[in-house]
């Protein structure tokens, strides 16, 4: 089970990079994507707040109204619970 | 060895794993199937999109797919109807696995012949536990479904299969301009060992006859056509070759010792027609009453004997 919190945290380290960079291009396809993919999998990786965040911003993403301040939010929630989640790894690491 | 039933379901059973094809377009959820599933006996594969996903369902006939709904170039409902209305892919079994679904899309998906509904964020247990009750089921009803083409007496397929196999193999030989041949044999004076040795003695004789009919090459395909009568389908076969795997049955049966009655001697009568017998136009049934005919131009012959059916169009000569 570690292996499969490693892999998923590890894959997090790239998907916050990428969710970043989609936001600042203004790229709403690819971070539908990127959502998408998180809303799904999260969940079956442990973390299942992430999988609502993620929702909530794919959500946000589907209506045309969202403004772009609204999905700051929703993408900063997100990255929060990602960057607590990348956290725990190097904690428990560390008190290894 | 001719195929059989347990063949084929040996070779379901034992020499491959059970495939599983998992259409979604997240790669985290692949790489965690992946992972979770190491251990089961299965073969995984993967497509992130709806496209790839019904060209490797066709290609590879997987026995579970695990369905998103939501696709980046389609959604699963639409991939779902497409699986269904393709022979190849119709006996699939599908399993949706969806986010956040609503008791509507599971009422849909599992009316447009889904066999189950995992909602994620799915317990990776679980989701292995449904997809061995899937595939369990599965076995059962392909089981099912072979039995219900055997003939149960003999352990040949019976006159249903028979039917379907022939139209299956020609339009094929029609289609790729390939020889097909038809034996139909009957066993000789079967009335009268029933009559004087019980009907016990005939079914032991229907039983040695298949087995001899259904030890022959491996492509043959041997049904048991009604009563003692009996239809071996060869594809790719010319004539003369049929002649003489009817020549060989005949003779197996002809030096049949049987239990307690040393002095008899049971024999059958074999007719062979290929495409040649019928004309271009003519459907599978024509071949079969050439064969027939050719059977029973050998019952008056005397017996015992194999017949080539009439020859309507000129034969192929096989190439030296």
């Amino acid at each position: 089970m570690r292996d499969i919190v490693t892999f998923f945290v590890n894959d997090l380290n790239d998907r916050v990079s990428a969710i970043g960079a989609a936001v600042d291009s203004d790229d709403r396809a690819r971070l539908r994507t990127l959502a998408h993919q998180l809303k799904g999998a999260a969940g079956g990786y442990g973390f299942p707040t992430i999988g609502v965040a993620a929702a909530t911003l794919e959500r946000e993403l589907l209506s045309d109204e969202a403004s772009m301040a609204a999905l700051h939010d929703k993408v900063e929630d997100l990255l929060q619970l990602c960057r607590a989640a990348m956290g725990s790894k190097y904690d428990s690491k560390k008190s290894r | 060895m001719a195929e059989s039933i347990a063949d084929q379901t040996n070779q379901l059973q034992e020499e491959r794993r059970p495939r599983l094809l998992a259409i979604d377009d997240s790669d985290l959820i692949h790489k965690l199937l992946r992972i979770r599933l190491q251990h089961e006996r299965l073969e995984l594969h993967a497509a992130l999109t709806a496209k790839e996903g019904l060209r490797l369902a066709k290609e590879l006939q997987p026995e579970v797919i695990l369905l998103d709904i939501e696709l980046g170039d389609s959604d699963g409902f639409q991939v779902l109807t497409e699986l269904k209305a393709d022979p190849d892919t119709r006996s699939i079994s599908v399993i949706f696995i969806s986010a956040f679904s609503e008791p509507v899309d599971r009422v849909r998906g599992l009316d447009l012949g889904a066999v189950d509904f995992i909602t994620k964020p799915f317990e990776v247990n679980e989701l292995t536990a449904r997809v061995r009750s899937t595939l369990r089921l599965q076995a059962a009803m392909r089981m099912l479904s072979v039995k219900a083409q055997i003939d149960g007496l003999t352990g040949l397929w019976n006159r249903k299969y028979f039917d379907t196999r022939l139209d299956a193999e020609f339009a094929e030989a029609r289609r790729h301009n390939k020889s097909l041949s038809l034996i139909m044999t009957d066993i000789d004076k079967f009335k009268s060992l029933n009559d004087g040795y019980g009907h016990p003695f005939g079914d032991v004789v229907l039983e040695e006859f298949s087995h001899i009919l259904s030890c022959g090459r491996g492509s043959d395909v041997a049904c048991r056509y009604g009563g003692e009568e009996f239809a071996i389908i060869l594809p790719s076969t010319s004539i003369e070759s049929a002649h003489d795997v009817a020549e060989r049955l005949r003779e197996r049966l002809a030096a049949c010792k049987w239990p307690r009655h040393d002095e008899l001697k049971v024999t059958a009568s074999f007719g062979v027609a290929d495409l040649s017998c019928v004309g271009a136009s003519a459907q599978p049934k024509a071949l079969v009453e050439a064969a027939d005919k050719a059977m029973y131009a050998a019952k008056h012959g005397g017996r015992n004997r194999v017949e080539i059916g009439e020859c309507v169009e000129p034969r192929l000569r096989k190439s030296a």
